[in-house]
């Protein structure tokens, strides 16, 4: 043991002398470079957003961002799908506290609300489809925890996730077929910079980001919270 | 065009709708996969279409209407094309494979397939760095995902330490992305590419990160103990996914970075690759569980691309080429390899003999390991000898010689394997194969045959092969349902046209080789009527060998030498393999002649680098590296001549064949090492090493071979490995001979050759007449048969007086020759030996014919009948020419002279006139003079008067009944021991055992040893503990980065 | 040595990385495993935000008074970074969800969570 503890000590240390290499290396930056030049002259004209971030996230590299949903996803089926045929064990019983049960009942409201408000405001606030995601995510897993046993729907969780993954990629389609390239967000006016409705289809898929985000993260848990029902 | 977005938006918009679909549309969202993927791959067509017709260009396409570097651009070229295309009817077929599985949990498995086939396409596709990250994750998690079709504890814990270390994985490439971008301000990888000269060392460290990060997803040694439990632990159609979707994605991708990549990294990225094509190739030398061999074997052919792959600084961009070549071989090979695998219960090696039911499936299986150990006509086969040839020419003989090894590893177990398919006891025989499992691994057979085809365009050497003979090896395949006595006639047929056509073009050696093995096709065909039924596989089989061998003669370029070299190799492991009990023995003649091509191929790759010729002339060279070239072919054409030493695969390769596959292996095919000797000495001449002349060790080599040889098949009780010894004696006075580097020493050779040829299919193909009467080869279970089977009889009896060199037959020509040529050269020790290995030979051809044909008629030999006339006909052809040259040998002798004089203008024989009719001539030299029609019919004068003689006195003899030995009421234990021809040479065991001590067998047993015990050593690393291979991981980064960097 | 904030943020993130490799080469929980790699990936995550890090500027978001369309260029940082960071975060979220989905499938199979247990596949 002493030996393989020797080792890792080894390993890790080497591993530091390797980061400490790159921290000498960095020198910080005085003015942008070209890329992040580019973007913050151009976003507002090109694509409309205030928050170049969204921009970047949703325009620019939206490629990268419906990857990133993509593993979600991806992560929400396998989860479900490891977790799959739990036995038929009796539920173990819910002793959830009283504080927990009202908590919960004051607080998921107003966060779904919020959640919804990130993601809608993505472009012109910071925040968006994945932090308003999360925060329903939250939401539901504070649901989740307050009730175990309470059966969460997730037919509705699929097919919300589902039909906005979808339809995320018809606009993505559409921006292919009748603006400049797939997932350009100009196939919808860019309208006043600052608004709500502005930036294109950048709210719309930020929405649907949200939503597909928040019901995935929910399903991730809901998959978690019955094989933990099933087994105990 | 269809913009490569199409397959994004298809892939996953389907992915996102099958998840809202349950258990009751299970049908449908099969049909959907299904249909994705067929959509895919009707893509992929339609842009190779449209490339290779020029209706569109290669092109670049944007994300978001936004120029890169502000955008993620496609492109799609023509290498994006074909990848896609690879990877996407490997997907179409894998959907189709995995039906069940999708019909039972359609939803997420469908949707994680598409998804994950969607992604290996964008990897292709993009030029970003950091969407590479993205699509890398995808497949990272997809892949944890269909790891789970097979629900049990394995497949969970494989896919944990799959997870595991892919996250650490991704963690050195998302550093090394984000690294470049604040270095350069881009992730476009072709505006990065303009910046190379200038790299600050951030974005050096930025590029090694992101290449190193790929190349252990391509799972180096030693980090790689994660994949190896996926392979093993994962369904065998997810392995093919892994090993052949997955990775030629990476590869691809790996290919698009490095180019960012300094000649180091380019360094680096080979030695681990042919490190890890070396390792884990020596690894799988223990490997008993299939699915873990395929493992082990794709985890070497990537290292093997990766080691292509990193050459490209020094061998130029052909190296792509190569390495599609191998890269295509491994995916089409290993994945249907993985296919049958699922159609396989049972895991084991021995659990796939149940693929010999089927003889289709068997092809397949042989196709997919033949195509792995890179034999023509595969692709793999052609990058094989780009590789050597581009490495040779560079000097880099340290790679050459680890690809080498670990390519001879891998045949181990490759063709440990598939012996084990052919021949071994199958436990479970009737469970069956599922039929619609088959269909892909089919395909892919048939994409390995014609991808060979289209590989041999790319080949740099020209290829001025005449590739009729292989027609018939293409004919009689399909042919094969039809009777033996038809196919046995088709083939004779085509052999004598050839012939016809082809003989009289040839000239010199080519000539004498040429009816060598033309007239050897004739002889063992003929004996081929004898067998009844189909003899299914056979005839190929034999067309190949033949076709090789004739390849052989007629080749002018060291690649045709070589092309035919490996198929006559192919052909005849084939036909040994067929022997009941020939599996091990057919595997050993496979390694040594696996590795004896090795060395020819690497000497022709130097001697090539050192002339230049693309002819066999190229070995015509003086150079400090001609004796070590001198040195390899000659090893490499020693293995096949089963010189001592090299021999212990002929024993038994030859004496379990069956009866008139002998024939063809020793009195044939041994020639073939022969002419390459030939081929050698002619053009290299005599090599000196450090002032000694190889040429004295090789006489040496021979003339041991010879001794030894002999002497060994003195003390046999088994009739064929009898034979089979003495062919590694008369091997040794042939090397003997053509070591001597003089006209009579090289007519020894040959004209020995020729009468070896002779001989030696005359006395198997009479052995084989024996074994199909008696069913047996011991020679202490018989007797008396000279009463039962005459004509057999006077065929050993002629056939041992000519061996053994009694005049008057055409052996006592050679021994004159042998003893002239001796005192010519001075080699008095070594004529010596040849005298002793001489009367030696006389012990052995004493008991071949005195224990089977003489004393007793056993009685359970009563009722045995004479061979069957197409048994007997060619040999009484041979005794007829044996008979012919030994009247008039000038017919042979002064023909070989005239020709050799050519090359040794001096010390030949000369030949005059005699007086004796039929114009028979007298050679004359140094030493004496000899007339071989005297000397016939003196011998048939003395004979004929004895024989008048014996008849005269006929009637005073009296007949003796034979009496029925009694033991006394006792059983013996061992009843060979009461026969008075076992073990008959008892003494001079005694006397001369210590030569016979088998030392090249132990030698080679202890160096088998050895290398399963560094394996088994070396597997230990893989110790199951999913946190020590991340460990490995960290472990192999850093030492990369320190090689690198050379330290702090 | 001038340690300005993002050094200080940077030599943070690598000190966050290394306790997290720490943890996953020595734990032989696989929670606490897990755990450690998300420690890892913490880590990597700041690294990357602080190596994109302008001194003295603010966030890329035109809020109409301190950062205009017009001055963006010069007083917003690079936006690049948090755009990458964003999507390794959702990442580097789904292979611990993923991970600790595994975990629990093996500890119903043998009852534990320690990782020398899962070494029936070897060599």
């Amino acid at each position: 043991m002493k030996i393989k503890n020797s080792l890792v000590i080894l390993l890790v240390m080497a591993f530091g002398v390797f980061l400490f290499q790159v921290y000498k290396q960095h020198q910080t930056q005085g003015s942008l470079n070209k890329t992040a030049a580019y973007y913050n002259t151009n976003t507002p004209d090109e694509v409309g957003a205030s928050n170049v971030v969204t921009a970047i996230v949703v325009t620019y590299r939206g490629l990268d961002t419906l990857g990133e949903v993509t593993v979600l996803f991806l992560t929400a089926m396998i989860v479900g799908y490891i977790l799959r045929h739990g036995g038929k064990e009796k539920p173990m019983k819910n002793n959830t506290s009283e504080i927990l049960i009202t908590a919960a009942n004051v607080l998921i409201p107003g966060s779904i609300i919020l959640g919804v408000y990130v993601f809608i405001n993505g472009h012109l606030t910071p925040g968006g489809g994945f932090q308003g995601g999360a925060i329903i995510g939250t939401a539901i897993t504070l649901m989740i925890l307050a009730d175990p046993l309470g059966s969460v729907k997730k037919a509705v969780l699929h097919i919300t996730e589902s039909l906005s993954g979808f339809t995320y990629i018809l606009i993505g389609l559409a921006g292919l077929l009748f603006a400049g390239g797939f997932l350009d967000n100009r196939i919808l006016p860019l309208g006043n910079l600052g608004n709500l409705l502005s930036a294109g289809a950048i709210p719309l898929i930020y929405s649907l980001i949200g939503l597909k985000v928040g019901t995935e993260l929910s399903s991730i848990i809901a998959s978690i919270n019955e094989t933990g029902n099933k087994t105990a | 065009m269809v913009s490569p977005f199409y397959i994004l938006i298809v892939g996953l918009g389907l992915g996102f709708l099958l998840g809202m679909t349950g258990k009751k549309q299970a049908a449908l969202t099969n049909m959907l996969t299904l249909f994705a993927m067929a959509f895919f791959t009707g893509v992929s067509l339609h842009w190779i279409q449209g490339l290779y017709t020029g209706a569109f260009q290669p092109s670049m396409v944007f994300s978001a209407g936004f120029k890169p570097p502000f955008s993620i651009s496609l492109f799609l070229g023509m290498h994006e094309a074909v990848i896609s295309l690879m990877i996407n009817v490997l997907g179409l077929i894998s959907v189709w494979y995995f039906r069940e599985f999708l019909l039972r949990d359609s939803k997420p498995l469908g949707a994680v397939l598409l998804v994950m086939f969607m992604g290996l396409n964008m990897l292709v596709f993009t030029r970003d760095l950091f969407n590479i990250f993205v699509f890398l994750e995808i497949t990272a998690i997809s892949m944890s995902g269909i790891i789970l079709m097979n629900d049990n504890h394995h497949a969970h814990a494989a896919g944990f330490k799959y997870l595991l270390a892919s996250s650490l994985i991704s963690a050195f490439y998302l550093l090394g992305a984000v690294l470049i971008y604040f270095s350069t301000g881009s992730l476009y990888l072709d505006d990065i590419l303009t910046m190379k000269s200038a790299f600050a060392p951030m974005a050096l460290i930025a590029v090694f990160l992101m290449v190193i990060a790929i190349v252990i997803e391509l799972k180096p040694f030693p980090a790689n103990g994660w994949a190896l439990d996926v392979y093993e632990a994962a369904h065998p159609g997810i392995g093919a996914i892994v090993s052949g979707a997955v990775t030629t994605t990476m590869l691809f991708l790996l290919n698009k970075i490095l180019v960012l990549g300094s000649d180091k990294i380019y360094l680096l990225t080979a030695s681990v690759g042919a490190l890890t094509f070396l390792f884990s190739n020596w690894m799988g030398l223990q490997q008993k569980n299939p699915n873990r061999l395929l493992g082990y074997s794709s985890i070497g052919q990537v290292g093997l691309v990766l080691a292509i792959l990193g050459m490209k600084p020094v061998l130029g961009d052909g190296v792509e080429m190569i390495g599609f070549g191998v890269l295509l071989t491994h995916f089409l090979a290993k994945a249907g390899l993985f296919w049958l695998s699922g159609t396989v219960k049972g895991s084991s090696l021995e659990s796939w003999a149940i693929l010999r039911n089927n003889p289709v499936i068997l092809t397949i299986f042989g196709i997919f390991v033949f195509a792995l150990s890179a034999f023509p006509p595969f692709p793999s086969f052609y990058a094989k000898w780009e590789l050597i040839i581009g490495l040779s020419g560079t000097g880099n003989y340290l790679l050459i010689a680890l690809i080498l090894l670990g390519s001879l590893f891998e045949v181990i177990y490759l063709f440990r394997w598939f012996g084990i398919v052919v021949k071994a006891e199958s436990e479970e025989s009737d469970s069956g194969i599922e039929w619609g499992k088959a269909a892909g691994p089919a395909l892919f057979a048939l994409a390995l045959l014609a991808g060979g085809y289209f590989a041999r365009n790319y080949l740099s050497a020209p290829d001025m092969m005449n590739f009729i003979p292989l027609v018939a090896v293409v004919v009689l395949w399909v042919l094969d349902f039809m009777p033996a006595w038809a196919k046995n006639t088709l083939l004779l047929a085509m052999v004598g046209i050839y012939s016809w056509f082809y003989l009289p073009q040839y000239s010199d050696y080519q000539l004498i080789f040429g009816i060598i093995f033309m007239a050897g096709a004739v002889l063992t065909l003929l004996y081929g009527y004898s067998e009844k039924g189909k003899r299914p596989g056979f005839y190929p089989l034999t067309a190949m060998m033949f076709a090789g061998l004739i390849m052989l003669v007629e080749a002018t370029t060291l690649f045709g030498f070589f092309f035919a070299w490996e198929v006559m190799t192919a052909g005849s492991y084939f036909l040994i393999l067929r022997g009941k009990k020939s599996q091990p023995h057919a595997l050993s003649y496979m390694l040594f002649s696996f590795g004896g091509a090795l060395l020819i191929l690497a000497g022709f790759a130097m001697a090539h680098a050192v002339t230049g010729l693309w002819t066999l002339d190229a070995l015509v060279m003086d150079s400090p590296l001609s004796p070590v070239i001198f040195i390899m072919l000659t090893l490499g054409f020693l293995t096949k001549t089963a010189a001592i030493g090299l021999h212990i695969w002929l024993p038994g390769a030859h004496s379990e064949a069956e009866a008139d596959v002998s024939p063809m292996v020793s009195g044939i095919l041994l020639k073939a090492g022969v002419y390459g000797l030939i081929v050698l000495f002619m053009r290299m001449g005599t090599q000196y090493i450090g002032g000694v002349d190889l040429m004295v060790i090789l006489s040496w080599v021979g003339i041991l071979s010879a001794l030894i040889g002999n002497l060994m098949a003195a003390m046999q009780e088994d009739m064929k490995r009898l034979l089979a010894y003495s062919s590694v004696g008369q091997l040794g006075y042939i090397l003997f001979g053509l070591s001597m580097m003089s006209n009579l020493g090289w007519l020894l050779a040959i004209s020995g050759a020729i009468m070896h040829f002779l001989y030696k299919t005359m006395l198997f193909q009479a052995v084989g007449g024996v074994y199909s009467r008696t069913h047996d080869r011991m020679m202490y279970r018989m007797g008396g048969l000279i009463f039962r089977m005459p004509m057999t009889f006077i065929v050993v009896l002629i056939g041992i007086i000519a061996l053994s060199g009694v005049p008057p037959l055409s052996g006592f020509a050679g021994k004159w020759l042998s003893f002239n040529a001796v005192l010519q050269k001075e080699y008095y020790l070594q004529g010596a030996l040849a005298v002793l290995a001489g009367a030696v030979a006389f012990l052995y051809l004493f008991r071949l014919i005195h224990a089977p044909f003489l004393g007793q008629l056993k009685d359970n030999l009563r009722k045995v009948k004479e061979a069957s006339l197409w048994i007997l006909l060619p040999q009484y052809l041979v005794i007829a020419v044996i008979m012919a040259v030994s009247t008039v040998p000038g017919l042979l002798l002064e023909r070989i002279g005239k020709l050799l004089a050519k090359t040794f203008p001096d010390g030949g024989l000369l030949w005059v006139d005699s007086k004796i009719p039929f114009g028979a001539r007298t050679a004359i030299s140094e030493y004496g003079y000899w007339n071989g029609t005297y000397v016939m019919l003196v011998t048939i004068g003395i004979f004929g008067i004895l024989l008048i003689v014996q008849l005269l006195m006929q009637r005073n003899n009296k007949k003796v009944g034979q009496f029925n030995i009694v033991y006394s009421g006792e059983r013996p234990s061992t009843p060979e021991t009461t026969h008075h021809a076992y073990n008959f040479y008892a003494h001079y065991s005694k006397a001369l055992g210590f030569l016979m001590v088998p030392l090249a067998e132990r030698f080679w047993t202890w160096i088998s040893e050895r290398v399963h015990d560094i394996a088994h050593q070396l597997r230990q690393l893989y110790n199951g503990n999913g946190q020590v291979y991340l460990m490995h991981i960290m472990f192999f980064f850093l030492v990369c980065y320190f090689l690198i960097n050379g330290g702090f | 040595m001038n340690l300005t904030i993002d050094k200080i943020a940077l030599l943070l993130g690598m000190s966050l990385m290394l306790i997290g490799l720490w943890g996953g080469f020595t734990q032989k929980n696989l929670l606490k495993i897990i755990l450690s790699f998300s420690i890892f990936d913490t880590g990597l995550n700041i690294l990357i935000v602080a190596l994109g890090y302008l001194p003295g500027r603010t966030a890329p978001i035109i809020d109409g008074s301190a950062v205009t369309p017009e001055n963006l260029a010069l007083v917003a940082i690079d936006p690049v970074p948090q755009a990458l960071v964003l999507t390794a975060i959702v990442i580097g979220f789904g292979t611990t969800a993923l991970l600790l989905a595994y975990a629990l499938k093996l500890n119903q199979h043998k009852k534990s969570l320690d990782i020398n247990q899962f070494t029936d596949l070897k060599w």
